[in-house]
């Protein structure tokens, strides 16, 4: 009977992540986690917070739906593989099209970052 | 993974991500205890951090967007769980449902075939009727040649039942006169082979000799749809045409409801009906074509009148009757010619059938309300019993809008199967209508094909009818507060739900009464028109129609006589005599009449209704002669007579006592005869049922030498029983008299239920709406009574142990019922009295709003609420006080 109202477990709450990621960020930061090489969700979640010094730390809640909207998209594909443990694990590699939104993300966000770096540098000086 | 496989592979996809979730549990905790932590902290630690695994599923289910559509799965499959626990609500809402859509769905798909369809032809918002029925054929050649000044094309026709046997009993088929313009300007396109065009339009028959062209139906029918048809004769009337073609299956012809076996050139006409000393081609007062014209492109049918009237001057000098008197013929085509839309095509069909189908229609709505109303009331009642769930799954955090979804869903689960019953009973109840419609001359041919109107129609229908009463209960849980979820919520809400549903059920009462009084006044019109006394007697009485198609005019008189005598002779025939007009045939003779020294008359006031009979044909139909005698054959060359009914007497004299007077009749143009009036016979219906019974003037069919048609009526009174055989005896001593004659066997019973067909086939599906209403009535009275009572139960407990008696206890629950019941005929016998009117063309001998009728359905409501209400009733006087206040 569906009578429970689901308490969401809403994606993009300020404590996720020590320091605000803009939308979309994550999306970013997961793909190119991936480039490299296949990961498992864990892994990724270590990764990100290693290559971040800490500052990114993705909850469950968060991680979780990001990669199944990631798959979805067809950005990912999903396959249980055996891990360095011996136990299988489900592992998340970058496709094609991944591979093509990486890239264009990521200038984009150069571009947006370094637009936003001229409007926020003092005028005229160096910080 | 598309959005349906998602949807599809849920199952799947949650265990996968279960187990995806808890690797990363453990890999966590592992980390943890690598970090140091003890197996049972890590664990620990590794299940706070995660957020609460339900929460994370929670989110991802999300994300993959199918969560709306289990949701509405579920709801559906918990709909109809619960409702299987209720199958009593189940089935009546569905059957009221089924019945109110499927009703509305045969009657909808009826008024659109017959009123609202256009003809399958090229463009036919382009066609345009030429008003007044029918037009000579100097006229419309006058006008085919003058049309391209004003339309695009001209085409005519005209409908005849012909004759394709060879002598001997006729084989009737349905025909259609057409002009060589008729296919090409609708822009019909043959089936197979060519169909008529102009070149076969000429006098006599074009180049391939005289032809016809088949409908696809009569192919299928007579030739078991051979190709090989095309080429072949068929004799019409016994002249051969050559078939040259099928005309396409949709096309059924220019006539809605009538269709057509064989259609041939105008041009043809005097090769079929020889006889008259005048081709039918050359009458100039023989009207029997009907005129379409098509409009071009960018023209109004207003220019296109204006254009016509302009030529009528000259279409009316052209084709002046040469034989007219010059009274007459100053009226002679001068009314302003009128064009008007002929999308939909010609109906006589839609004359006859718009009033009954529009009533039907009406009464169907009706039906639907009422269905709509019951089954509003008992999801009511099944909404106030689930309140206390209700809120409890509030109480839980269900949203408002999730419970109002479900309770939607659960009304789609009534709605649906309510659909399929009702377009089950659509299919079959249009086919039943129309064959209730069919007579026994003529069936009704009616494309009804399931298209995509029809079907918007139901759908929409189920479509509104689930929202109708979806929303009621929907409406109702806006209301329900969690904190009701604690108990009492059901007492504290019982008096809103009467307030609901007693207007609900005073609105169904009303609705109901207005049925019943429609159903009584239909059902009491045909019961008169079934029960009239027609002044003879159809039972037993057997007609044979007989064309003389080549008896020489002199020669009829004799041979009427002759057939009469002869058909007279055959075992089981106790009378047998000849007219030329049969009763009821709808065929009509009139004429002036003049009483010497009697006043002037002017108009239909000097009219009379004729018949040429031969001797023994008032006792052939059980008609009494009241005075004087009948003809016999001393009559043959004796002085003119003539036998008049009693409505003639009094018309023309004032009195019965017409022996003896003497009459003149106009026999033809300058013409007349002075007859003396030798017997009276009561009066007898003549053109049909419903019709008053004319003055009639019957002469012996002997002394009518060179006025005779070429077709006759020969009359049969049997014994009891005593058809059979009739056929194959009456057709041999015919073919003894003239072996060229053909014969088309009737009764005269067959005749009058033909005439009563409407109106039957209105006032049986009245009444059975009408008593439909009455149980769906009857049901919702019921179930309000049975609710107010367990309301009140504590009340009348109550009452009971202060000293109330039995009776009082009931008095007070049928207080309510009577009160309801009250209004809601009052309110029934108003909107009745404003609607009825809209009968009138159907009723007979019957006012509207005939008191008699309303009072008695009042009463028959009446006595159901008294009786819906008396078992509620009684359960209320038995209530155990002691028992209630022990509740308390």
């Amino acid at each position: 009977m569906p009578i429970l109202r689901r308490a969401r477990a809403r994606g993009a709450d300020a404590d996720d992540v020590r320091s605000d990621l803009p939308q979309g960020t994550l999306d970013l930061l997961i793909l190119k986690v991936l480039a490299p090489e296949p990961l498992h969700g864990y892994a990724i979640a270590q990764r990100l917070q290693q290559v971040s010094r800490d500052v990114v730390q993705v909850q469950q809640g968060t991680l979780y739906p990001a990669l199944h909207r990631l798959e979805q998209r067809g950005y990912l594909s999903a396959a249980w593989k055996a891990s360095d443990t011996g136990r299988d694990a489900k592992f998340y590699k970058l496709t094609k099209q991944g591979q093509a939104q990486l890239e264009s993300g990521t200038a984009s966000w150069e571009r947006l970052a370094a637009a936003i770096g001229l409007i926020l540098r003092p005028e005229g000086g160096r910080p | 993974m598309t959005w349906f496989g998602r949807f599809r592979r849920r199952a799947a996809l949650d265990r996968d991500l279960d187990r995806e979730l808890q690797d990363h549990l453990e890999r966590r905790t592992q980390a943890l205890i690598a970090a140091g932590r003890t197996p049972a902290q890590a664990r620990r630690q590794a299940m706070i951090e995660s957020g609460g695994a339900e929460q994370v599923k929670e989110a991802v289910r999300d994300v993959r967007g199918t969560r709306w559509a289990h949701d509405f799965v579920q709801d559906v499959r918990y709909g109809a769980r619960s409702l299987r626990k209720s199958p009593g609500l189940l089935v009546a809402a569905v059957l009221s449902m089924g019945l109110g859509i499927g009703a509305n769905t045969a009657i909808f798909s009826l008024v659109d075939a017959v009123l609202l369809r256009a003809l399958p032809v090229r463009a036919p918002q382009e066609l345009v009727v030429l008003e007044n029925d029918s037009f000579t054929n100097p006229i419309w050649e006058e006008m085919r040649r003058l049309a391209p000044a004003f339309s695009s094309g001209a085409l005519a026709w005209s409908e005849e039942r012909l004759d394709l046997s060879n002598g001997g009993e006729t084989d009737p088929a349905s025909g259609l006169w057409v002009s060589g313009s008729f296919f090409e300007t609708l822009g019909v396109q043959p089936a197979l082979g060519r169909l008529i065009d102009p070149a076969d339009d000429r006098r006599g028959g074009g180049p391939d000799g005289p032809t016809v062209a088949i409908s696809h139906a009569f192919w299928q029918r007579r030739f078991g749809g051979d190709p090989a048809v095309i080429g072949r004769t068929l004799a019409i009337s016994g002249v051969p045409f050559t078939i040259v073609g099928v005309v396409p299956a949709r096309f059924l012809g220019p006539s809605v409801g009538r269709s057509f076996d064989v259609a041939i050139p105008i041009g043809t006409v005097d090769l079929v009906k020889p006889g008259g000393p005048q081709s039918q081609l050359d009458g100039r007062s023989t009207w029997w074509l009907s005129v379409m014209f098509r409009l071009r492109t960018d023209q109004s049918i207003d220019a296109a009148t204006a254009a016509l009237r302009g030529v009528q001057p000259q279409i009316r000098e052209a084709t002046l009757p040469t034989d007219w008197r010059a009274e007459m013929l100053t009226r002679y085509l001068n009314e302003p010619l009128e064009l008007s839309p002929a999308a939909t095509g010609m109906s006589e069909a839609r004359r006859h059938y718009r009033e009954p189908l529009l009533a039907l229609m009406g009464i169907v709505g009706l039906v639907l309300l009422v269905a709509c109303a019951n089954v509003a009331n008992l999801l009511l009642a099944r909404a106030a019993a689930r309140q206390h769930e209700l809120s409890a799954r509030l109480a839980l955090g269900a949203s408002h809008g999730r419970l109002i979804r479900q309770l939607i869903a659960e009304s789609l689960v009534l709605a649906l199967p309510g659909a399929v019953v009702g377009l089950t009973l659509a299919l079959w109840g249009s086919r039943f209508l129309v064959a209730q419609l069919a007579t026994s001359e003529s069936a009704v041919a009616l494309a009804l094909p399931l298209d995509w109107r029809l079907l918007g129609f139901l759908t929409g229908l189920s479509i509104a009818t689930a929202l109708a009463f979806g929303l009621a209960p929907a409406w109702r849980t806006r209301r329900v507060d969690a904190s009701d979820a604690v108990g009492h919520a059901t007492h504290s809400r019982v008096t809103r739900r009467g307030a609901v549903s007693g207007p609900l059920v005073v609105g169904q009462v009303a609705l109901s009464l207005v049925l019943v009084v429609v159903a009584a006044l239909l059902g009491r019109t045909f019961s008169a028109l079934a029960t009239r006394d027609l002044g003879f007697d159809p039972d037993d009485l057997h007609t044979v129609g007989i064309e003389l198609r080549r008896t020489a005019m002199e020669a009829r008189p004799e041979l009427a006589t002759r057939l009469g005598e002869a058909a007279a002779r055959v075992p089981g025939v106790r009378h047998a005599a000849v007219s030329v007009v049969e009763p009821m045939s709808g065929m009509g003779w009139n004429g002036p009449i003049t009483v010497p020294g009697g006043p002037e008359r002017s108009g239909r006031d000097r009219m009379s209704m004729f018949n040429a009979i031969t001797p023994g044909w008032f006792a052939t139909y059980g008609t009494r002669i009241v005075a004087g005698r009948d003809f016999d054959r001393r009559d043959d060359r004796g002085a003119p007579v003539a036998i008049v009914n009693e409505a003639f007497a009094r018309h023309f004299f004032g009195t019965p006592a017409a022996v003896g007077r003497r009459v003149v009749m106009e026999t033809g143009p300058g013409e007349s005869a002075e007859l003396e009036i030798v017997g009276v016979a009561t009066a007898a219906a003549y053109r049909g049922v419903r019709s008053d019974f004319p003055p009639t003037l019957y002469r012996p069919a002997a002394q009518m030498t060179g006025q005779l048609p070429p077709f006759l009526s020969l009359a049969l009174r049997t014994t009891p029983g005593g058809a059979s055989g009739l056929h194959a005896a009456v057709t041999r001593v015919v073919r003894d008299v003239d072996p060229t004659l053909t014969l088309t066997f009737r009764t005269m019973a067959g005749r009058v239920r033909d005439q009563l067909t409407e109106i039957r086939a209105v006032a049986l599906l009245s009444s059975f709406f009408g008593v439909l209403a009455l149980v769906l009535a009857g049901i919702g009275l019921y179930g309000v009574t049975s609710y107010g009572v367990a309301e009140r139960r504590r009340e009348i407990g109550i009452r009971l142990s202060l000293g109330a008696g039995r009776g009082q206890a009931q008095r007070l629950v049928l207080r309510r019922v009577a009160l309801l019941v009250g209004i809601g005929s009052a309110l029934g016998v108003a909107v009745s009295a404003s609607l009825t009117p809209l009968l009138q063309s159907l009723l007979y001998q019957l006012e509207p709003r005939d008191p008699l009728t309303m009072g008695g359905s009042a009463a028959v409501l009446g006595a159901i609420g008294l009786l819906a209400g008396w078992l509620p009733a009684r359960r209320a006087s038995r209530i155990d006080p002691a028992q209630v206040l022990r509740e308390g």
